[in-house]
């Protein structure tokens, strides 16, 4: 019996060998076949995925191993595929025999023998598979495929096309489609709205020309920008956060810091005290009745302290040496 | 007499004029001695790092003449590529410290070119001063522009760039910048080709002197584009502008860095498309002063907003096809600001292109920061051309500010502008003798009740003036604002004494007794460089300490702040991020002589060099990704860590190795301690085979390396180094005593 099955396996074996050049070209064509079928991506399952990385190779094969179905709820799979597809499809609008770089792709739910076979717990995963064969053949990665390290590197597809063309001699373009709804959307909104400009402009009118629009708009330009917006934006700080006592913290700690809520505050503070200060200079001298004038001046000269007042201990609490303050508030 | 009649009347205003000079100079004065804080605790010395540049630039333009200053090609710097410095600096700042030196020696006073440099940019606060009063007058009057001259003279804000030895472009820029805009404004309000011509003088001057001219380049046309939009078109304008662009743009073409950049970039092409703009306004508003037909005048009306498309879209054709160079990284990444992190790290490196936060506002401008949008309202109310001015300029300087802290500088003078409107508005209120006329009074009080009442923020000035009845009012509100502003005024000096007056080439704390330390590491290895090392020795170290080798050791170095050569610094970023076997090489292709680095773990100095280690890594990752990898100096954990846990790729570094090498023979075995980091040391520490050290400051603040020279026997120095310390083994056993290696290292 052992016999036999060792003879049955060498018989076996021969003509793969001696047909492992023709095999090779064979695979080529068709995985060329598929990819031209697919348009760009070739979808693997076990059986294709052991054969596009078993040698011999004289291709380059990029292979992404990848979970897009929702239940898996890999994000980045979903947001990556798109660009991986739009690769494949510029190489292959570029390369109409695909000439030896082949994009293909294997699906979780198509794949699950694989996944388990490679040990992966993670994805998605992006392995570059250099020929075996050929000029071109890199011995280092025979069975040890490179891999895209996808926290490095930003995830649109002309990154993917950079690692490519570092690793191979291939230099795959990314050609964006044009996108010609949006050109076509923004055209017609640009249109859109300036017949409503033209039709309601009479009504319009006033607001366009009111000084009290354009001044309330560059105020609260001024406050936003001078109480730390644009730092939120940028560096994309928390509304609030937990003070690591159960409570919630409004106020960051340190000098080079700062929470939404926090510039928020600082925001209406800042527009207190600007509306004291116009209401002093310029609404009391207009009020024509002494008592009403006397009071509103303490009022007024009142909220300022206190606004004030605020402001500084506030800022205490962020520059700890900072040796100022005024009453009520230290 | 009432004081507004005192005021205004004749025969007072010799008076008025010496009182109004006796303040400014004043103001001065006090603008000045704020500043000398560094002087006087240190003493006269340049500060940071890019004044060293300048510093040596001044050196070089009085020691030789002008001409050979404008062909100085200097082979001091990046080596092996040298950089033109005579064709890519803005020599405006280095001409005018040129000038006054000359002068004063041509008067016959002795004065060091550095005392010049170090008291540049006090001097010209002072007249900063002044800038910002004649700016202010013509917002409003002479009260506002004087209380705005004392807010620029000590607004921290404008300090911080400007305290004694801070010898950089800033240090003129600011009073150029001012007083550009206020020619420009009294170029505007009297339609004069004078004024205008004046205006682009010293435009070019601003120009010549820093590269944040492209904020006028804008803001001018800016200004002409919304009265233009407001329909406020004029003759004046069209003179102003005209004037101003033409002579300016030919002026600032004549310095050798800018060039023909006025015609051929994205920053320039507001001030080009808004002259050819007023062009066709001009044109049509005479064809229709000539032509009375209305349907005629709307054609015309449509025939400016067609040429304003067509020319936009010229510009983007022109600038897609490449004509037109786009928006350069530094300004781009002010409109989009994720772009520099991404793509040009060396600018997102800096720490003062980094976004602000509230603190910093208030710390730069305490109370000036809420009086702001107050005057920019008020400016408002009145709207007139200036006016409209100030709130384009205010909004968009509070945009830049917030996207980068060094941008703080652009807005601290019309912060101070606006304020000072407020506050004088305030003040011209209280500060009012005269009781309410009674027929004012009664007057105001018909119209009001005839009125609808309509109150609010939006229009708080309706109604006629009638002013303060009580005197108690006056006392409360005057004696509240001059309260804020001793507050302010003690702000001021406190930040200034605090934050700003340290040149960080030399350091100060205090000792637990209270009384002053001085660490003087960066001098003393500087000065050994310069006296233990031949003259034409190529030092390298990271970017950020070029200027000052060269300013302070006068030796060769590598790469220096003029970052104009990524690919240069990303070489030093490789040598120092690699293992030693890949370094060596790199060194002895650039004839590396001695290595440089800041190591602050004794002192707990968290400026060093393996805080900046990551840009390194990055900058370096950036041109070599398969040499350099920023995932290899992190644990797996992502830590960046430099005790036991720290990566293999981490503790083979050149960079590690430097600033720990010998590092814990300071300690009793095992207790090494980095202060910076706070973490405990691996109890071995690292060995160098193709370094060995040559110099470590007090404080060991800096650690200067010699590289060594190829091994006699041809072996790498790694076998080398095994068979020395082999051999000494041997001999060691053999009973050698220990006085004879001594000697040996000696």
């Amino acid at each position: 019996m052992r016999l036999i099955g060792s003879v049955l396996s060498l018989l076996a074996l021969t003509p793969i060998v001696s047909a492992a050049a023709s095999a090779a070209v064979d695979k080529i064509e068709k995985f060329s076949n598929i990819a031209k079928s697919k348009s760009g991506v070739i979808p693997l399952t076990n059986s294709l995925y052991s054969e596009i990385v078993g040698s011999p190779r004289n291709y380059t094969a990029a292979v992404l191993l990848t979970a897009l179905d929702t239940k898996f709820g890999c994000h980045l799979c979903r947001e990556f595929h798109p660009e991986y597809e739009l690769l494949a499809k510029s190489w292959q609008a570029q390369h109409k025999n695909n000439d030896g770089l082949f994009f293909a792709m294997l699906d979780f739910a198509k794949g699950r023998d694989t996944f388990v076979k490679l040990g992966l717990n993670t994805a998605p995963i992006l392995m570059l598979f250099p020929p075996t064969v050929g000029e071109n053949a890199d011995p280092l990665h025979i069975t040890d495929p490179l891999k895209f390290d996808f926290s490095q590197h930003q995830i649109p597809a002309e990154s993917i096309a950079r690692w490519i063309s570092q690793h191979t001699p291939y230099e795959p373009k990314v050609v964006r489609p044009f996108d010609y709804t949006n050109l076509v959307i923004g055209i017609s909104a640009a249109a859109a709205a300036l017949t409503i400009l033209k039709l309601s402009f009479n009504t319009l009118k006033p607001a366009l020309y009111s000084r009290n629009l354009w001044s309330a708009v560059s105020l609260i330009l001024i406050l936003l920008f001078t109480s730390g917006h644009m730092y939120n934006h940028i560096r994309r700080v928390p509304y609030v956060a937990n003070n690591g006592k159960g409570g919630i913290a409004y106020i960051a700690g340190g000098f080079q810091n700062q929470f939404g809520l926090e510039t928020q505050i600082v925001a209406v503070v800042y527009a207190i005290l600007a509306f004291c200060a116009i209401s002093l200079a310029m609404k009391v001298p207009r009020i024509a009745d002494p008592t009403k004038q006397k009071v509103t001046v303490i009022v007024w000269n009142a909220v300022l302290l206190c606004c004030f007042s605020f402001l500084l201990s506030l800022f205490r609490q962020k520059n700890g040496g900072y040796p100022f303050f005024l009453p009520p508030f230290w | 007499m009432s004081l507004d009649a005192f005021l205004k009347d004749e025969s007072t205003r010799n008076l008025r004029s010496l009182l109004k000079a006796v303040i400014l100079i004043t103001i001065a004065g006090a603008a000045v001695s704020s500043r000398l804080f560094s002087v006087i605790r240190f003493e006269s010395i340049i500060h940071e790092f890019d004044p060293w540049f300048n510093f040596r630039a001044s050196k070089y333009l009085v020691q030789n003449d002008f001409y050979s200053f404008w062909d100085w090609f200097d082979d001091r710097t990046w080596y092996p590529l040298g950089r033109v410095t005579g064709g890519t600096l803005y020599p405006g700042l280095m001409v005018t410290s040129g000038i006054i030196y000359h002068i004063l020696r041509f008067l016959t006073f002795p004065v060091d070119i550095r005392n010049i440099c170090v008291m540049l940019a006090p001097a010209f606060s002072g007249l900063t001063a002044l800038a910002t009063y004649l700016f202010t007058k013509e917002m409003k009057d002479d009260a506002a522009g004087l209380l705005a001259a004392a807010f620029i003279g000590i607004a921290p804000g404008y300090i911080s760039r400007s305290v004694a030895g801070s010898y950089d472009n800033e240090a003129i820029a600011i009073f150029l910048l001012m007083f550009t805009f206020y020619l420009w404004i009294k170029a505007l309000k009297l339609g004069s080709a004078f004024w205008g011509a004046l205006c682009a003088l010293f435009y070019f001057y601003m120009v010549a002197a820093w590269g944040g001219y492209v904020f006028i380049t804008n803001m001018i046309p800016l200004h002409a584009f919304v009265l233009v939009l407001m329909g406020r078109f004029s003759a004046r304008l069209y003179v102003a502008y005209c004037s101003w662009y033409a002579l300016g743009t030919l002026a600032s073409m004549q310095i050798p860095f800018v060039g023909f950049l006025p015609i051929r970039s994205s920053e320039h092409m507001a001030a080009l498309g808004v002259f050819g703009l007023l062009q066709i306004v001009a044109f049509v508003d005479y064809v229709r002063s000539q032509v009375p037909s209305k349907q005629f005048q709307s054609l015309l009306r449509s025939f400016i907003v067609v040429a304003f498309i067509l020319s936009s879209a010229a510009l983007v054709l022109l600038t897609v096809s490449g004509t037109i160079a786009p928006w350069s990284g530094r300004f781009y990444s002010l409109w989009d600001t994720g772009y520099a992190k991404i793509h040009i790290p060396i600018i997102a490196s800096v720490s003062e292109h980094q976004p602000t936060a509230w603190p910093a506002f208030f710390f730069d401008l305490e109370m000036l920061i809420w009086l702001f949008p107050a005057g920019v309202y008020m400016c408002f109310r009145t709207l007139a051309d200036e006016h409209v001015f100030v709130i384009i300029y205010g909004i968009m300087a509070s945009y830049f500010a917030g996207v980068m802290v060094r941008l703080m500088l652009t807005l601290t003078p019309v912060v101070c502008v606006a304020a000072a409107i407020a506050l004088s508005n305030i003040l011209d209120v209280y500060t009012n003798l005269e009781k309410p006329d009674p027929a004012v009074v009664a007057a105001a009080k018909a119209a009001e009740e005839k009125e609808e009442k309509k109150s609010g923020l939006l229009n708080a000035a309706r109604g006629t003036v009638v002013g303060i009845y009580a005197t108690g009012s006056k006392l409360t509100v005057v004696g509240a604002f001059t309260f804020y502003l001793f507050l302010f005024v003690l702000h001021c000096t406190w930040v200034t004494s605090n934050a700003y007056s340290s040149p960080s080439v030399v350091l100060a704390s205090r000792l637990p007794d209270g009384s002053q330390h001085i660490i003087d590491d960066y001098r003393e290895a500087y000065y050994w460089l310069r006296k233990n090392t031949p003259y034409d020795a190529k030092i390298m170290s990271w970017w950020d300490y070029g200027y000052q080798i060269g300013g302070m050791a006068d030796r060769t170095t590598l790469v220096d702040n003029n970052t104009w050569n990524n690919t240069h610094i990303a070489t030093v970023g490789k040598a120092m991020a690699s293992r030693e076997e890949v370094s060596y090489p790199i060194l002895r292709k650039h004839d590396v002589d001695y290595v440089l680095v800041i190591f602050g773990g004794l002192l707990g100095y968290s400026g060093d060099d393996i805080n900046k280690f990551l840009w390194m890594i990055r900058i370096a990752e950036g041109v070599w990704p398969d040499e350099v990898k920023e995932r290899e100096f992190f644990t797996s954990r992502g830590e960046y860590r430099v005790d036991d846990g720290a990566t293999e790729t981490m503790k083979n570094s050149l960079m590690y190795k430097m600033s720990y090498y010998n590092y814990n023979t300071l300690f009793p075995a095992g207790q090494a301690q980095d202060r910076v980091r706070g973490v405990k040391l691996p109890a071995v520490g690292p060995t160098l085979n193709t370094l060995e050290e040559a110099f470590t400051s007090e404080n060991w603040i800096v650690r200067i390396y010699k590289v060594k020279d190829l091994d006699n026997l041809g072996r790498d120095h790694a076998s080398a180094a095994a068979f020395e310390s082999g051999k000494k083994k041997r001999k060691s056993k053999a009973g050698k005593a220990k006085g004879a290696r001594k000697l040996r290292i000696v």
